[in-house]
């Protein structure tokens, strides 16, 4: 019998790298300690490139000090992948959920991770697929769209994924896009013939996707929720 | 079919090899587990530590191991590296508190052992046990299948 699974949505429009990373820092241990339910931050951030655990910054073709100048930042993470560029009007999913609650290892979690995406990507008639081995994320032919960088503590994840929506793509030639030369990066609005909506329904779209895959029965929607004072308490 | 059910868990038996009912992942009888899907094998106050087979197949391929430095402390239930397979970096926790004296150095070479060996070649760190009665709260192979089993039926 399954049990009913509360899903909390924070709809936080755009949020500083570095903001978002100490709010999943604060979710986390509250999620570890059964003080909250399972939580997911929809968002999208400002110019900024990141690195996972195996700081592989090879991939990074230009020096961290132009960076500035494109006005981008560069973070160093504790998330799984290679480098990566986030930025407007790309739509980023932060899970924050107990894999052990739901029996799920980290390579079941990714797959749902990537039909999320490809799920939303079926939406506009674009057909997308789950990268092979040693290339995780979803991709339109050999163009990728979807990329996913995660981390799993205790069995709670953070971290997720990030759909392009329409970035500007010319920000992805200063690096080795996720360690994968010679593929290029693509979107939603490249790969469609649709007008597309609002940003704010993909967004909206992205999040029914997950909660549908991950078996959510009930969403709790938080628009333009803040980000936690440093009480620890929100609201 | 139900002979041949029998035959095999029998031979498992003899081989020391406990095949839960599905068969999927195995589980080595001598050694002690949590239900972080680690492992430890303890040789009077030494305890070598990795990670399950079950853990390793739901992993995915390995491609990273972080290991911790010799000399550094871990406690029970706490985390002492991470693996990272399908861009998922995983913490690994300690059974056991103490202090490490040995890690597996060839996985940072050849991280997929912890995949092809779990149990054996894909050990990762070796701990001096600071707290022998920790020992007590550890599943052994039976009470680690049964629990397997029941995780894997929540989805």
């Amino acid at each position: 019998m399954r049990v009913p699974r509360s899903l909390e949505v924070w709809k936080m429009g755009t949020v500083n790298y570095l903001d978002a990373l100490k709010l999943q820092d604060k979710l986390i241990s509250r999620r570890k300690t059964h003080k909250i339910s399972d939580t997911v931050l929809s968002l999208q951030h400002p110019p900024t490139y990141t690195l996972g655990k195996r700081r592989t910054d090879h991939n990074l073709l230009v020096p961290e000090s132009d960076l500035k100048t494109i006005g981008a930042e560069l973070h160093y993470t504790q998330r799984g992948g290679d480098i990566t560029f986030h930025g407007p009007h790309q739509a980023i999913l932060y899970p924050i959920i107990s894999l052990r609650d739901i029996g799920l290892g980290a390579r079941n979690y990714v797959e749902k991770l990537e039909l999320t995406m490809i799920e939303l990507a079926s939406l506009y008639g674009v057909k997308a697929r789950a990268g092979g081995v040693g290339e995780t994320g979803v991709w339109v032919g050999e163009r990728k769209i979807g990329a996913i960088g995660v981390r799993i503590s205790s069995g709670i994840t953070s971290h997720g994924l990030a759909f392009n929506i329409d970035p500007d793509l010319n920000y992805f030639k200063h690096i080795v896009p996720c360690g994968i030369a010679d593929k290029e990066v693509t979107s939603l609005r490249r790969e469609t013939d649709l007008v597309l909506p609002t940003e704010e329904v993909i967004h909206e779209q992205l999040i029914s996707c997950f909660a549908r895959l991950f078996c959510f029965s009930d969403l709790i929607w938080k628009e333009d929720a803040p980000i936690l004072p440093d009480n620890g308490e929100a609201e | 079919m139900a002979g041949g059910l029998l035959w095999a868990t029998r031979a498992a038996s003899y081989l020391r090899i406990s095949v839960p009912f599905r068969a999927f992942s195995s589980v080595v009888k001598d050694l002690k587990y949590v239900d972080s899907h680690e492992w430890a094998k303890v040789d009077g106050n030494l305890a070598t530590i990795g990670i399950t087979d079950h853990a390793q197949d739901h992993l995915g391929d390995v491609v990273y191991v972080e290991l911790p430095e010799v000399g550094a402390n871990v406690s029970q239930g706490g985390s002492f590296g991470a693996v990272e397979s399908v861009k998922a970096t995983s913490d690994i926790n300690s059974p056991v508190s103490g202090k490490v004296v040995e890690v597996n150095e060839e996985l940072s070479s050849s991280p997929g052992l912890v995949n092809g060996s779990p149990y054996e070649k894909g050990w990762i760190i070796k701990v001096e046990i600071s707290n022998p009665s920790e020992l007590n709260s550890l599943m052994d192979s039976e009470q680690y299948s049964k629990f397997c089993e029941e995780e894997d039926a929540k989805h």
